[in-house]
């Protein structure tokens, strides 16, 4: 579904954030991407959605993501922000949902079904009208993901979906993030999210994969993430 | 400087409308034909950070009082003028629907009044030709000094034709008995001291911005790497030109309070723009130093606390050479910390 | 509170009003707009000493607030920005225009004094009915009455996409002036050392956020065109109620009400 080849980037052709990166995402795996600060996460995923142009050759379920593929490539993708508050830029939470699949030029009554299969799937009926500057931080993000589920895309990324949270919304969004049959890739410092709804770690550090493997495996080695200036994750604690 | 709907006769108030609208029109069109699709979202933003940004209090060193900054000049100038334009009216738009600041009908004539004049005159007579000159020399430090002189001449100027506005607006509405001459009087000389204080916001925003991010002013030339061969004596030289000429404006005066309009006519409270916004009848009173030039106003006004200002703790204020010492004061204070602040960003930047 | 939070308060109580229900809050708001300005102009249109004929159009704003639920409070609070300039601009008249024009119980009215009550009503009246509009009409479906009246797209979208983001950006202000405030005892504003860098930080992250946010755009397809929730159709009941206003405002205006009242008890 995802895959990079060779890939690397350079900031303004000065300093390399990735190197030569290469990984391959089937459909329907759960990915985590996980690395320090400024380790290139969000390069990565800026790259995918070809927000950012490298070296290499990127693929999207077997299209090159080029200039005059990205309209291909972007109905194929959907986009979860950390900031939900630049995501959900309408008015209403409606309509940041019919935002994208009318661009994509889908009828209303079609767009119109679909959210409202989404809201009842994500139980937010109640969110419909709301307005986006009045609801709370954990009703945007699962908004947000609402917005992304709406255009019904073939993978989700996701970049910090549950920083800001309290503990209640956190849960709610891991539980839905669980529950999409989607292929996932999850950009985060929530170990312990990640561990519950990734199958597979990838280890970034320095612009190069320093870790791929199954999450529990990756996550309950201590010295790996020490050394890529990360922890173990809570529920790993005290266990082996 | 918010006009109201009831200072507006309805033919004028229509015909800023279409004046208003015209340009509006224009701007609309040249957007569309630069096609920049990431215009829209910027623009917004910007307008939102600018509203907000005009509640902020910047404190007037030596003064005790504080001023705003509108903001028409600095979206011009992050903007350009078509985009800043509109920004302008959404910006008014929003504080005439949701905080009665102006009115529904004024819209048109406050457009004009304080977007009009900051971003088309501003941009295309003032900011443009003043960073694709020769002022200052060449380099990073000239090129601050332009973005300087810019932002106050250009706050200065289009504040000027803005205020002029309000009075001829008013005056053909034929709303005040107010003689044209004195409302230009009163309203002239004040407006002079706001936009100067707007100018070195504007300026110091502006020069910030230029410090981190350049890509971000409209006109800039980023080409200039090269660093300052002579210039800053320059710089210095003419900003304190121009200061010297706009503070002896200034301290005919002795305002520093950010809303002039109703600063005029209700006197200047060290609590600032809110509280000076209840109906104090103490303070109720002309209390500019303009007023004592149109002496006929003064003449009939006989209820004016004889050239106080009201709230104002220096006891020196008593006095017309008091204030306009104190004026000069204030300006020479402005003038200091704003050359020292010059400096000091020119040492941290060389070090 | 500073003066952020008290904006972003005010913005929300007119959200609140605007999402009650009445038979005002019901109505088209393409018929609200325009009757809003034939009535503003209307008022804006009597001579000012025409006194006795703008007192009468204080009726429909009354009227209004009955019918509408809205508190009248909140109204007069907005009054505090307009009403000063507008008191402050007719204050000058009665020292100029002497001329009595009325003379009541011996006492002489000049004709400056009847002209500075018939700007201050003006002031009040106008600001009553664009009170009155906001607080029944959704942002939104105002856009929306803009747009079917043929306002630019760009310009309607441009204030919904700003006001989406007038209170983020408020918010995060408020919060930089009470970090600000807390590190700066006493001063009373922002020092001229930070004058550059306290909003030209704010502008810098704005930057990045625009950036942010248009990226959001494009890979959810954008080119060109906004999509909004409908609003339901003009119906003959928003024609009533726009034609019935706008003749109640000329009969209002040509015929003296007042003048015809007084002229019953009085000769």
């Amino acid at each position: 579904m995802i895959e990079f080849q060779n890939v690397s980037f350079a900031y303004e052709k000065k300093e390399y954030v990735l190197h030569d990166m290469s990984f391959r995402i089937e459909k329907g795996e759960s990915v985590g991407l996980i690395g320090a600060n400024g380790a290139g996460k969000s390069t990565i995923m800026k790259l995918l959605l070809g927000l950012l142009q490298g070296e290499g050759k990127i693929l999207i379920d077997g299209i090159e993501v080029k200039k005059d593929t990205l309209g291909e490539i972007r109905a194929k993708l959907g986009f979860v922000l950390q900031n939900s508050d630049n995501q959900m830029f309408m008015p209403t939470v409606y309509e940041d949902m019919i935002f994208g699949p009318l661009n994509y030029g889908l009828s209303r009554e079609v767009v119109d079904q679909r959210v409202d299969e989404v809201l009842k799937r994500l139980d937010l009926e109640y969110l419909k009208h709301r307005y986006n500057h009045k609801i709370s931080g954990g009703e945007k993000r699962m908004g947000a993901i609402a917005t992304i589920l709406a255009m019904e895309p073939q993978a989700i990324l996701m970049d910090e979906p549950t920083s800001a949270l309290d503990p209640f919304n956190r849960r709610l969004v891991i539980n839905t993030i669980r529950e999409l049959d989607q292929t996932k890739l999850i950009a985060s410092h929530d170990l312990d999210m990640i561990l519950d709804t990734c199958d597979r770690v990838i280890l970034i550090s320095g612009g190069r994969i320093a870790a791929d493997g199954p999450a529990k495996e990756i996550l309950s080695n201590k010295d790996l993430l020490e050394a890529n200036r990360m922890e173990l994750p809570l529920s790993m604690m005290g266990k082996k | 400087m918010h006009m109201a709907d009831a200072l507006l006769a309805p033919a004028v108030a229509a015909t800023m409308y279409v004046a208003s609208a015209s340009a509006a029109g224009v701007s609309i069109h040249q957007l569309k034909k630069d096609d920049e699709p990431q215009k829209l979202p910027v623009m917004a933003v910007t307008s939102a950070l600018v509203f907000a940004g005009q509640m902020i209090n910047y404190t007037i060193p030596g003064t005790g009082s504080s001023g705003h900054m509108c903001g028409g000049m600095m979206l011009s100038a992050l903007l350009g003028p078509y985009a800043g334009f509109l920004s302008m009216i959404v910006i008014l738009a929003i504080q005439c629907l949701f905080f009665a600041d102006g009115g529904l009908m004024a819209l048109g004539a406050n457009c004009w009044n304080m977007a009009f004049y900051g971003c088309f005159v501003g941009y295309f007579l003032i900011w443009r030709p003043i960073m694709n000159g020769k002022w200052f020399g060449e380099g990073k430090s000239a090129e601050r000094g332009r973005i300087i002189a810019a932002s106050i001449i250009g706050c200065i100027i289009t504040l000027q034709l803005g205020a002029f506005s309000v009075v001829l607006e008013t005056s053909l509405s034929g709303i005040t008995e107010l003689p044209f001459g004195a409302f230009c009087a009163l309203m002239q000389p004040i407006h002079l001291a706001i936009g100067l204080v707007e100018g070195l916001i504007t300026a110091a925003v502006l020069v910030f911005v230029y410090n981190s991010r350049p890509e971000l002013l409209q006109g800039v030339d980023l080409s200039g790497e090269g660093e300052p061969k002579r210039s800053l004596k320059s710089v210095v030289t003419i900003l304190a030109i121009v200061a010297l000429v706009v503070g002896g404006g200034l301290s005919l005066l002795a305002s520093s309070n950010p809303d002039g309009l109703e600063w005029a006519l209700f006197g200047n409270e060290d609590g600032g723009y809110s509280t000076n916004m209840g109906l104090d009848e103490e303070n109720f009173g002309v209390s500019s130093g303009a007023a004592d030039t149109a002496g006929s106003i003064q003449e009939k006004t006989s209820f004016l606390p004889d050239y106080a200002f009201p709230g104002s703790e220096s006891p020196a204020g008593t006095t017309v050479s008091g204030i306009v010492g104190s004026a000069i004061v204030a300006g020479v204070a402005i003038l200091i910390c704003f050359i020292g602040g010059f400096f000091r960003k020119r040492k941290t930047q060389t070090e | 509170m500073n003066k952020m939070q008290k904006a972003l308060h005010e913005l929300s109580e007119m959200d609140e009003l605007a999402a009650r229900q009445s038979p005002i809050h019901s109505l088209h708001p393409a018929a609200k707009l325009i009757t809003t300005i034939v009535y503003i102009l209307i008022t804006l249109s009597f001579d000012k000493y025409d006194l006795s004929g703008l007192v009468p159009m204080v009726l429909w704003p009354v009227i209004m607030f009955q019918v509408s639920g809205v508190d009248v409070h909140t109204c007069f609070y907005k009054l505090r920005i307009v009403l000063p300039l507008v008191m402050a601009v007719g204050l000058f008249n009665p020292f100029f225009d002497k001329e009595i024009m009325v003379t009541i119980g011996g006492v002489g009215i000049s004709g400056g004094v009847i002209s500075m009550i018939t700007l201050m009503l003006k002031g009040v009246f106008c600001l009553m009915m664009s009170f009155l509009l906001m607080a029944t009409t959704k942002i939104d479906s105002l856009c929306a009455a803009l747009r079917k009246l043929h306002v630019p797209a760009m310009l309607v979208s441009l204030l919904q996409l700003t006001y989406r983001y007038v209170g983020v950006m408020t918010e995060e202000l408020a919060v930089m002036t009470e970090a600000y405030s807390l590190r700066a005892p006493g001063q009373k504003g922002i020092h001229v050392s930070a004058w550059g860098s306290f909003l030209g930080q704010l502008l810098l992250r704005s930057m990045d956020r625009a950036q942010e946010l248009f990226s959001s755009m494009m890979l959810r397809g954008y080119h060109e065109h906004f999509h909004y929730a409908d609003i339901r159709p003009f119906n003959i009941k928003d024609a009533l109620f726009m034609g019935l206003c706008i003749a109640f405002f000329f009969l209002l205006r040509y015929a003296d009400i007042a003048q015809l009242i007084g002229g019953l008890f009085v000769r």
